[in-house]
């Protein structure tokens, strides 16, 4: 039996359905991410595993034991808020103290504990200031340590790095992970921002409309979209009608059919292609973005607009507005995509 | 044409100030001169009408019966009116609206007209409440109200209620143990203050406690009505001690606000 088990868990907040029988597992020491545009649900789901919103159906179980019914102060599940949520009366040290307190560990007892754990999150020396006197990668520094010290079997993570400007949030994304495998901790992680889910998950659970879309390995959801909002959700992915598709493809489709921008490419004269790739299509440029190290161009083929996103490799091959092109598709990448 | 201005705007500052000051440094004065009558300046300074106000036991037993009405009134407030905002704000965050509309009522209600009514309602009740101190801590509360839980209620917008009590579950604290150990903790500034703003103003509430009570429980308010008749230079000195007391209140209540920083 898997480690937490989800089973028919539903959700109403008076008439509106936030997510119905909504059903996983996930094994101990995973880290599993939902993921999803704002408003999916995803969040709730995570309360509800914590206990802070009531399921109205369905069961959870951790570690064989159903805790659908315990009370969030009994079932040693820990949680990191986007808003930090530190207690601002409290140093520290004593926000890192509370939940050993509340089993009735006092401070003293519990100095290596704290000790340990301020190292582990790369705050020590911080023990006597306050929240407000913290930076925002510190606070929910301080926040993880609160969760971690009391050892739960679960770490809920809502969005904890949304909040952060980009450098902190990219250091304090290796840090979570780090800690995370140190202690084999299984770890459920909030996200609407999908490179955030590729980099750190093991899994990801693709939600859309309190439903779960599709699940599996980051590799898998990137390059196998289940449907259309699973494609237009992790990269920019171009989506052709099933007319055009066996009209340039030849092949049999009765489905759109989705291609990654990073799979088609420009065709460079002289140059051999393997038996893959498509026969040219003549494109002409519309328009396109500098990305840093990667250009994005909007074509027109025929009545189709396409995205392609080419290796910024220098200058003089940037390719200006009205440019016409030869442009070659990468057969092997092109998905046909349920609705 | 920049220094006329500033000019200009000292001027304007400084004017109003002397303007609000004139009638409190006049009483001061005529509360510290022997006799002033019909010559410009005093004719002499002395200390005796304070020092007459001061030994006054009707004095003192007014002033004590104004604090324990006032003390009273906001011990009753606070334990009432700080789990009744946590409630609306943890479990009935729409009821902030309505609770909003209800606080202004004693503000709407002229007191003439409040203190008519609740004479009225109170006069033939099998317990004597009417002429009793306790009518007026209950009316008392009513008035503290608003300042409550304007001041608590923005406190508890200042931090993030929901956020804070759901960690503390998920840290084995209880409801109870996370409002006392966190969220009453947050609340210290907003409490003072607003405990602060109500006391100074419930010391000085002279219409209900006149039209309700009267003579039978005399307040300070009272007393200084009372003595209206005997000399004014006494009830200068009455109206400067008070005054200083309500400074001295305060400040007290700036100092313990601005100091911690929560």
């Amino acid at each position: 039996m898997s480690y937490v088990t989800i089973n028919k868990l539903s959700k109403r907040f008076g008439d509106v359905t936030v997510f119905e029988d909504i059903d996983f597992t996930i094994e101990q020491g995973e880290f599993v991410t939902l993921l999803g545009p704002s408003g999916c649900g995803k969040s709730t789901l995570l309360r509800t595993l914590a206990g802070l919103d009531k399921a109205n159906k369905g069961e959870i179980w951790v570690d064989g034991v159903d805790i659908t019914h315990t009370q969030p102060q009994n079932r040693e599940i820990g949680m990191v808020f986007q808003s930090y949520a530190l207690f601002p009366n409290m140093t520290v040290e004593d926000n890192v103290a509370f939940g050993l307190k509340m089993k009735g560990i006092s401070k003293k007892e519990a100095q290596q504990d704290i000790q340990n754990m301020l190292d582990l999150v790369e705050l020590d020396g911080k023990e006597k200031f306050y929240p407000h006197e913290l930076s925002g990668g510190q606070r929910q520094r301080v926040a993880l340590a609160r969760a971690l010290i009391v050892k739960p079997r679960i770490l809920l993570l809502d969005e904890p790095l949304s909040a952060l400007d980009a450098k902190i949030r990219k250091n304090l994304r290796q840090q979570i992970l780090d800690i995370q495998k140190e202690l084999n901790l299984t770890t459920i992680f909030v996200t609407h921002d999908q490179e955030e889910a590729m980099l750190m998950s093991d899994r990801i659970f693709l939600m859309n409309q309190g439903e779960i879309i599709q699940q599996g390995n980051p590799e898998d959801i990137y390059t196998k979209p289940a449907n259309e909002f699973v494609a237009g959700f992790m990269g920019h992915y171009n989506l052709i009608a099933a007319e055009t598709a066996k009209h340039w493809f030849d092949i049999e489709t009765t489905s759109k059919v989705a291609i990654r921008p990073e799979s088609i490419y420009i065709k460079e004269s002289g140059r051999q292609y393997a038996d893959h790739i498509s026969s040219p299509k003549s494109a002409t440029v519309v328009s396109h973005q500098l990305l840093g190290n990667v250009i994005r161009y909007n074509l027109k083929v025929e009545n189709e607009e396409l995205t392609v996103d080419l290796l910024n490799r220098s200058s003089e091959r940037l390719m200006p507005k009205g440019s016409a092109i030869e442009l070659l598709f990468n057969l092997n990448e092109i998905q046909p995509v349920g609705v | 044409m920049e220094n006329n201005k500033l000019f200009l705007h000292k001027g304007i500052v400084y004017g109003i100030s002397t303007l609000l000051l004139i009638p409190i440094l006049a009483t001061f004065i005529y509360s510290l001169s022997s006799s002033w009558g019909a010559t410009i300046l005093p004719d002499g300074f002395s200390l005796k009408w304070y020092g007459a106000l001061l030994t006054d036991p009707r004095f003192i037993d007014a002033f004590g019966r104004s604090l324990f009405i006032c003390i009273a009134s906001l011990l009753l407030a606070t334990v009432l009116v700080l789990p009744m905002i946590f409630v609306v704000f943890y479990y009935y965050p729409k009821l902030d609206k309505v609770m909003n509309l209800l606080i202004l009522l004693p503000f709407a209600v002229p007191p003439v007209v409040s203190s008519v009514g609740l004479l009225q309602l109170y006069a033939d009740s099998t317990f004597q409440l009417i002429g009793t101190p306790w009518i007026l801590v209950g009316t008392y509360f009513t008035i503290a109200l608003p300042f409550m839980y304007r001041a608590i209620a923005n406190s508890f917008t200042a931090i993030n209620l929901k956020d804070l009590i759901d960690a503390a579950h998920l840290l084995g604290a209880s409801t109870t143990k996370a409002f006392l150990l966190i969220i009453l903790p947050n609340l210290k500034k907003g409490l003072l203050a607003s405990l602060f703003l109500s006391f100074s103003f419930l010391l000085g509430e002279f219409v209900f406690a006149n039209i309700l009570v009267g003579t039978r429980y005399e307040t300070l308010q009272i007393y200084l009505y009372n003595m209206r008749q005997t000399s004014g230079h006494f009830t200068s000195a009455l109206v400067m001690t008070y005054f200083a007391f309500i400074f001295l209140c305060t400040w007290l209540a700036s100092r313990l606000t601005r100091g911690n920083n929560l």
